[in-house]
């Protein structure tokens, strides 16, 4: 895995760049900027309430818990719809707990793949990961490859993320500005804003759930500690 | 041999009569329709977005050359690669040699218009290596052996039926249904095998993040996602000017991108790539690699009235639109991107004479200008490639010297009077033998399709002049 500095050999860099430098050259009229003053989207005054609302839209599942316990709970029932096989789990402290919470009926007998055995397998029946960021404005999750790689959110039919209603923000750019500001690509090599399960209207534009990757996506939303 | 433009009045006239097609065309932009209605009404001040659009995307153009630097300089920091193509010749090249220097066999690609644009499929195919595309559009037009339709939606003129058929005899002839469902079912079960095999993953990219030194992709059904993470190697091919300044831009980038492309508020995966797999990760390609390709795009940059092409973000908006596109299709026009902006941009990428007559393909009703959302005025430049053709001497000779008669006689009114004389007789003659339409017609254009307009008895100078008579001096 180089984290090095590369050389690649381009015999043609350079004649690009002097390119695009002839071409700017080129003095263009152009009109008069943006009125600042102008409010693009409406601003979201009730962060929760739109996280739910567009969770509907884009036709994911977001179920709303009050604590470490009934997450467990919940974590169950999606487990137990679920065929038998292996889910994948994002190596972290908090998933360890909620899925010895959730153990005994749901988890028994059903192998689990951590994030730091490697990749998830291609049969995984659900991968279970935390989120970064959730987003209020358009019903999105930002993940990262610290959110158990880049397969967690993509491999498996089912996602399952695990959040905190204080990780909701109200909309895209506050998120954007907190991958910036967090130096997150410092540290991750991917991250992903996810708004709904994997679909395509690519057949008479007849919108079809479950594409290539996750047919439901699953928040488990929990408000108290 | 036919040349561009006989080939697409061919096509459009047999496209523009082809009923099926244009059923299938018509419910596909009549849903298209009312999703961006509605994904317009989700965004408070549409007007405010298309503008702020326009800046964004112009300041990156307008200093294309720091960015695209910035970029690289962060890409190659975390052990990835930047190269930088002249030409689509050697864009195909690097990624050619680099898979078979790092033995690939299999590469799987998500939906990507400038691997299109340089042909590298058939260039990877002749290297011995199996390429898949894995968009579900994509796939479909792959396993037809012909070019996507349409710039976001590749399979938009087939319906289900023909689909299945297509199913059927290329992967499984046990299939029955025509189920969309069931359809996307088969392909991925079959992709899902390319998937995990392939060495390599090909994707394009909708914006390259300058600050950040990422790259952003926009998709929906999760191919992009699994050709990004899953093969060993990752290769990015995009254009120059998909470069943007500030991660934060993708805020009112994206949303707009998704409201124009097909009505969503947001694409499903909004996807930022900044390197191979770090230390520590789970997953992810141990090898990523980033072509820049100019291919003709830097030679815009120095056309002050057109310099605005290079905003597009490919959202395909203006051939949802446009009625020309909406009649005769996206394969008539022949070439990578179809509709409004093809007609654009294509002179400039293929040569303004093999490709003026797309400067036509338009009633310059505006249309695709009052969409784009980063507001380039398309109708206007197709009407400057048409006087660039001209004045470049692209047109017929026949047109000039009909320009120049005409020119002759406007400046004359007795040789403009006695011409309108000749052609009124000559017209009803023709008429008269039931010659209407045929190649001795001069409005043959017109009248082969059409009952021909009914010739007036005198011409207008004479009506005005004896109403100018019967009045006496108040029509005066």
């Amino acid at each position: 895995m180089p984290t090095e500095k590369v050389q690649t050999d381009n015999p043609s860099r350079e004649r690009v760049l002097g390119r695009i430098r002839a071409g700017l050259r080129t003095a263009v009229v152009e009109p008069t900027a943006l009125d600042r003053g102008r409010v693009i989207f409406e601003p979201v005054s009730d962060p929760l309430e739109r996280f739910q609302r567009e969770c509907v839209a884009n036709l994911m599942e977001c179920a709303l818990t009050v604590d470490c316990a009934a997450s467990a709970r919940e974590l169950a029932q999606v487990l137990q719809s679920l065929p038998a096989g292996e889910i994948f789990v994002q190596d972290d402290p908090s998933l360890r707990r909620l899925i010895e919470m959730a153990a005994s009926a749901a988890v028994s007998g059903r192998p689990i793949r951590w994030s730091s055995q490697g990749a998830p397998a291609e049969a995984s029946q659900a991968t279970l990961t935390l989120a970064e960021v959730l987003i209020a404005q358009t019903g999105s999750v930002l993940v990262t490859a610290a959110c158990g790689g880049r397969g967690a959110s993509v491999v498996a039919p089912c996602h399952i993320i695990y959040a905190h209603v204080a990780q909701l923000v109200p909309n895209l750019a506050t998120a954007l500005g907190r991958i910036s500001q967090q130096r997150i690509f410092d540290h991750n090599s991917f991250a992903c804003v996810i708004s709904g399960s994997s679909r395509t209207a690519d057949i008479e534009k007849i919108l079809v759930q479950g594409a290539h990757g996750p047919r439901r996506l699953v928040v488990i939303l929990q408000s108290g500690s | 041999m036919s040349t561009a433009a006989q080939r697409f009045l061919h096509d459009a006239a047999e496209k523009s009569a082809d009923l099926m097609h244009r059923e299938i065309i018509r419910r596909g932009m009549d849903s298209y329709d009312a999703a961006h209605l509605k994904g317009r009404a989700r965004i408070k001040d549409w007007e405010a977005a298309r503008q702020k659009c326009q800046e964004i995307k112009r300041e990156a153009v307008n200093h294309l050359d720091r960015y695209l630097l910035q970029f690289e300089e962060k890409v190659t920091a975390r052990g990835g690669h930047v190269f930088w193509a002249a030409n689509g010749e050697e864009a195909c090249a690097y990624v050619t040699n680099l898979a078979t220097r790092l033995g690939v066999r299999t590469v799987v690609k998500s939906k990507s218009m400038v691997t299109e644009e340089i042909h590298l499929t058939p260039a990877l195919e002749k290297a011995g290596i199996k390429v898949w595309e894995t968009d579900l559009g994509e796939f479909i037009v792959q396993l037809r052996e012909e070019p996507p339709y349409h710039i976001v939606t590749p399979a938009m003129h087939l319906n289900r039926g023909q689909i299945a058929k297509l199913f059927r005899e290329k992967l499984d002839p046990a299939i029955t249904t025509d189920d969309p469902v069931e359809l996307m079912a088969v392909a991925r079960r079959k992709l899902r095998e390319a998937f995990f095999a392939a060495e390599m993953g090909i994707s394009g990219a909708n914006f390259l993040v300058a600050d950040a030194g990422v790259i952003a992709i926009s998709t929906n059904e999760g191919n992009g996602r699994l050709c990004t993470s899953v093969p060993r190697i990752h290769v990015v091919v995009t254009g120059i000017e998909k470069v943007i300044p500030r991660l934060e831009d993708l805020a009112v980038l994206w949303p707009v991108l998704a409201t124009s492309g097909t009505g969503q508020g947001i694409t499903t995966y909004g996807t930022l790539i900044g390197g191979p797999r770090r230390r520590g990760e789970a997953d992810g390609p141990e090898e990523f690699h980033v072509v820049l390709v100019d291919n003709g795009r830097s030679q815009l940059l120095a056309d002050a009235e057109q310099r605005e092409v290079l905003h597009c973000i490919r959202c395909g908006a203006c051939l949802n639109i446009c009625p020309v596109f909406r009649h005769v299709g996206g394969h008539t026009y022949g070439t990578t991107y179809p509709g409004p902006i093809g007609s654009v941009l294509t002179p400039h990428l293929n040569g303004i004479k093999e490709f003026q007559h797309l400067s036509y393909a338009s009633s310059l009703c505006g249309a695709c200008t009052s969409v784009c959302p980063v507001k380039i005025d398309l109708h206007h430049h197709l009407l400057q490639n048409r006087r660039n053709a001209v004045s470049a001497g692209a047109n017929k000779p026949s047109e000039r010297w009909m320009f120049r008669a005409w020119r002759y006689a406007m400046l004359r009114p007795q040789s403009y009077e006695l011409g309108g004389w000749a052609m009124r007789k000559a017209l009803r003659l023709i008429y008269r033998l039931g010659l209407a339409g045929s190649a001795f017609d001069p409005m043959q254009v017109w009248n082969c399709y059409r009952a021909p307009v009914p010739l007036p008895v005198e011409s207008f100078r004479a009506q005005w002049r004896k109403s100018v008579r019967s009045n006496g001096d108040s029509a005066t």
